[in-house]
């Protein structure tokens, strides 16, 4: 059974000086993203937003969090919302985050393994044509989808056009992770040796039953990866739920783009905005959290198959 | 229990041709070895018989029936890789039962020959235990209880032992040999491991670049070895070879010593056109001493270079004008570095090849 | 054999009605809408008008004599030119300082900087909107102002006296920041899969930290390096999501601030909603993007990301 041995640099080099040096110039270069979270983060749970020149007047308080709970974000009575709105909203944008997620995860599962161990027609044409395609302009093909989705809108039944569109804009988002995703799903497989396919293969086992019982279970990590990067993708998106989605039915992305479009300062109460985008990036916060550990994880014990 | 027969299979890999026109039988119940250093191509030999790779050209038949076209599931092989292939997320008894399962035999059957198989192969107790927590050794049983449960008609090994440490390689090499003996399945075996061939082989194929070199029981590759790269390859340490100038009847002259060969040996050499010759013989055959032999055979003088004492025997190496030599005895003890010493191998034991082509010449 | 097809059928069969219903037909339509009159998204009405190539000439027309329209090409060529240097150079930059320093620093820093790619949108331009809010709320002009740099909040991404640079600093900072992780990931890895024995080696040899970079790292990741470039810069052709709301939400000119891909989307789902022009400046922008994709393969050759498969089962 082979170990795997890690490398340290010489232990004469000053560790401590290159990270001191390193450590710092890398904090200086990412202050304005520090700045930008912790302004956000810090105003949600303030009466004034952190960014004016009114620092000293900044209290703490949970009023944001009420506010944006309860839909209603403006001084004024212009943008009303309840909280059953605001939780429409929210389970809207889970909707379609995990909508894409199942799609990309389920489409790559399948297509990745096809081109990493079976010879077919075409498949290395295929293959270029999917990087292809990558690079290919969305906002091109964005216009002539929501066309057909115009087009065949008008042989839908009344009452089934909710799920319509949000069947609609799921795909049309997944389509734009697909690409990559079979990229990485088929790396996943290329990694595990041919020798435990071909004993299940000799032993007379389809090639489905083989991709079911033994090969997707050995590569969990990748189906995670891409399960919840295209979970991401859903749950972030703008313009796809901006285009394909019915005006009332709105996702966090298209809420908070309405409060500072249709409204301004004097309507809107920012902090509450604030908080309004702290909850939405709340699930990239718990991914990076789980992120962190997991990328110290893998580089610091190196495990191979 | 099926025979397996080889007709001029070949197999390319784009230009690369990995197996060159091999044929041959092998009866049921054998065991053969294919035998050749890294990348001779006895590997997708043995990929080629169990279906995984398709001929470019040529037939295989099991017993009579032609099994080029078909697949390795249709052919009722058992398999055992190199890295044994366990499926690492199943315990060892879904692993032993998987092929079983496959052919959806029922529930108590599966059971009952999943645990005769442990049992056969002392791992009965291992069954609930997953390929990580194994040691090399249980692993690799598992492997072959894997390829046996379902009673294959023939056993393909893939350099089973090569991940074993050598302890362990002598002890599981015998264990092998008797199963398959006790079971009487037709087994191929591949390895580079020539000591391991000839310790388990009935018969051993010689692989080098693709090509058959030679095709014998152990004896007769070990004694008899077709070429030179046979009578190199096979040995511990190899076959000496060294070339001499046929010269007056009778006599093969080298720089520091001669062969002297019966006349009508020596004519049917000098009337094939050969001018010299490659002398082979193996270290073991060597007699030692320290005054001038006149005896039939061959007859060096030289000078010893090194001594190496391996416990049971003594290696050394003798300088014998530009030739080197290594010699083999079981009583080196007296022998110093720079001692001045005859050479002397008995007619018999030497081999005489062609100085081109290096095949064997038939004296 | 058939059960093969079989097999290949059902594994391919999802991502093939994909590919087809979301980019091979949307392709087509895209070329065909962009020969119709289409307007306001009356796809019963002007789905059939085949014009011919009265959108091109519009497009050219307006090209030739609507400074706006010039704008958004000076914009494009700007916006891509100096993203994808920051881009790539950050990338690298952020790659090597993480590569050298400690584990638990370097995973901190990476995933700090994956944040800007990994924040929804909406609420990414959320924080630019109060990072460049015009009025003394702006978290720039605070900071400017607290240093005395200036005396009364600046409106960087709209004031005509800025333009067009002000509208430029912001689009190229904003998506500059989300850009450069791509390549801080991709090259680190690169980085990493380098043998460590290599630098130790070096080291022994007394090679500073400059060296190794400059002698090992760079010249063992030129590969990598290239990738990311090219990626980078089709993806910089094509990104509008991150200057979307800036524009809306009027933090950033509409002018100066919208590169091609932004001006497509617009003229097509905003304001104007002439989808026919909008297509025919899509079409011209896709011919461009096909022609350097192809170009990205050949350059980075392709054989190289591709194995084949073992086995003839």
């Amino acid at each position: 059974m082979a170990e795997r041995v890690t490398y340290k640099d010489v232990e004469t080099i000053s560790k401590f000086r290159i990270n001191v040096i390193i450590g710092l110039a890398l904090l200086f270069i990412s202050l304005p993203i520090i700045i930008n979270y912790a302004v956000l983060f810090i105003s949600s749970f303030s009466n004034k937003m952190l960014s004016g020149m009114t620092v000293h007047e900044i209290k703490f308080t949970l009023e944001n969090w009420r506010m944006f709970f309860s839909g209603r974000l403006s001084t004024t009575q212009a943008i009303l919302r309840n909280f059953w709105d605001i939780m429409r909203y929210i389970f809207n944008t889970l909707v379609v985050g995990l909508g894409v997620s199942a799609v990309v995860t389920l489409t790559s599962m399948m297509s990745g393994y096809a081109f990493s161990r079976m010879k077919f027609k075409g498949r290395k044409f295929l293959m270029q044509f999917l990087i292809l395609l990558h690079a290919f302009p969305g906002v091109a093909l964005i216009i002539a989808v929501y066309t057909m989705y115009i087009a065949f809108k008008l042989s839908v039944p009344e009452h089934y056009l909710k799920m319509y569109s949000f069947t609609y804009v799921v795909f049309a988002r997944a389509a734009l992770e697909v690409p990559m995703s079979i990229w990485i799903m088929k790396g996943f497989f290329d990694r595990i040796p041919w020798e435990v396919e071909w004993s299940a293969l000799v032993d007379g086992a389809s090639r489905v039953y083989v991709w079911r019982r033994i090969i997707l279970p050995l590569v969990k990590p990748g189906i995670a990866t891409v399960a919840i990067f295209s979970f991401l993708a859903g749950w972030e998106d703008l313009i796809y739920v901006r285009t394909f989605l019915p005006i009332t039915e709105k996702t966090l992305a298209t809420y908070i783009e309405g409060l500072l479009s249709e409204g301004s300062l004097e309507i809107v109460h920012l902090p509450a905005v604030a908080a309004a985008g702290m909850f939405y990036l709340l699930p990239t916060i718990l991914f990076f959290i789980f992120a962190r550990s997991y990328m110290l994880q893998t580089s610091m014990s190196g495990v191979k198959m | 229990m099926v025979s397996i027969t080889l007709d001029n299979v070949t197999k390319r890999f784009g230009r690369v041709i990995a197996v060159n026109e091999a044929s041959f039988k092998v009866n049921d119940g054998e065991f053969w070895v294919l035998l050749g250093p890294s990348g001779s191509g006895k590997t997708t030999l043995l990929y080629l018989i169990s279906g995984i790779y398709k001929p470019t050209s040529g037939r295989i038949y099991f017993d009579d029936v032609d099994v080029t076209d078909m697949p390795p599931s249709e052919r009722n092989v058992g398999l055992v890789f190199q890295n044994y292939a366990l499926y690492p997320h199943m315990t060892v008894y879904e692993n032993i039962a998987f092929p079983l399962r496959i052919q959806k035999r029922p529930q108590n059957e599966i059971e009952k020959k999943v645990r005769e198989i442990a049992k056969m192969l002392h791992i009965e107790n291992l069954l609930d235990r997953y390929p990580a927590q194994l040691s090399g050794g249980q692993q690799q049983r598992v492997a072959l209880a894997r390829a046996l449960v379902k009673e294959p008609s023939v056993l393909l090994l893939d350099e089973p032992l090569s991940n074993l440490d050598a302890l362990l390689r002598l002890y599981i090499r015998a264990e092998l040999k008797r199963l398959q003996k006790d079971l009487g399945i037709t087994a191929i075996y591949v390895t580079h491991d020539q000591v391991e061939a000839m310790a388990i082989a009935d018969r051993i194929v010689v692989i080098s670049h693709g090509k058959v070199q030679q095709i014998g029981s152990p004896e007769e590759i070990y004694n008899f070895p077709r070429n030179v790269f046979v009578a190199t390859f096979v040995g511990t340490p190899p076959s000496n070879v060294i070339r001499g100038e046929l010269t007056s009847d009778g006599i093969i002259s080298l720089k520091s010593g001669y062969l002297r060969v019966e006349p009508e040996a020596s004519k049917s050499l000098r009337s094939s056109g050969l001018s010299e010759v490659l002398i082979a013989f193996r270290p073991e055959h060597i007699k030692i001493s320290r005054e001038p032999i006149e005896a039939p055979g061959l007859i060096l003088q030289g000078i010893v270079y090194a001594i190496e004492p391996l416990g049971r025997e003594t290696l050394v190496t003798i300088v014998s004008g530009e030739d080197v030599i290594k010699c083999v005895l079981s009583n080196g003890e007296s022998i110093k570095v720079g001692d001045e010493l005859f050479v002397h191998v008995e007619r018999e034991k030497i081999r005489l090849y062609h100085p081109e082509t290096e095949e064997l010449i038939a004296y | 054999m058939l059960r093969r097809r079989g097999s290949i059928a059902f594994f391919l069969s999802l991502s093939l009605f994909i590919v087809v219903l979301f980019y091979v037909i949307p392709l087509v339509l895209t070329v065909y809408v962009s020969f119709t009159p289409m307007k306001n998204w009356n796809v019963p009405r002007y789905i059939g008008e085949f014009i011919s190539t009265k959108n091109y000439q519009r497009l050219i027309h307006l090209l030739k004599f609507d400074p706006d329209t010039r704008n958004v090409v000076i914009t494009t060529i700007v916006f891509v030119l100096f993203t994808l240097t920051i881009n790539v150079l950050g990338g690298l930059a952020l790659a090597l300082a993480t590569y050298f320093i400690d584990e638990k620093l370097s995973a901190t820093y990476q995933v700090l900087w994956l944040l800007p790619r990994m924040t929804p949108v909406a609420v990414y331009s959320l924080l630019w909107y109060y990072f460049f809010h015009p009025t003394t709320l702006g978290i720039l002009n605070s900071i400017l102002m607290a240093l005395h740099i200036i005396k009364s909040p600046i409106d960087l991404g709209m004031d005509p006296a800025l333009m067009p640079w002000g509208a430029w600093s912001v689009i190229v900072f904003v998506n500059g920041l989300v850009g450069v992780s791509y390549g801080m990931i991709i090259l680190y890895s690169a980085f990493k899969s380098i043998p460590r024995e290599l630098i130790i080696a070096s080291r022994v040899d007394g090679a500073t930290t400059w060296h190794i970079i400059r002698k090992i790292l760079i010249p063992l990741s030129k590969w990598h390096i290239t990738f990311v470039t090219v990626w980078q810069l089709l993806s910089l052709l094509t990104s509008y999501a991150h200057t979307f709301l800036l524009v809306e939400w009027r933090i950033v000119d509409s002018s100066w601030g919208q590169p091609w891909a932004l001006y497509v989307f617009n003229t097509a789902f905003v304001g104007a909603k002439d989808q026919g022009l909008a297509a025919a400046a899509a079409v011209i922008l896709s011919i461009i993007g096909i022609l350097l994709g192809v170009l990205a393969l050949k350059v980075l050759g392709y054989e190289r990301m591709m194995t084949e498969p073992k086995g003839d089962i």
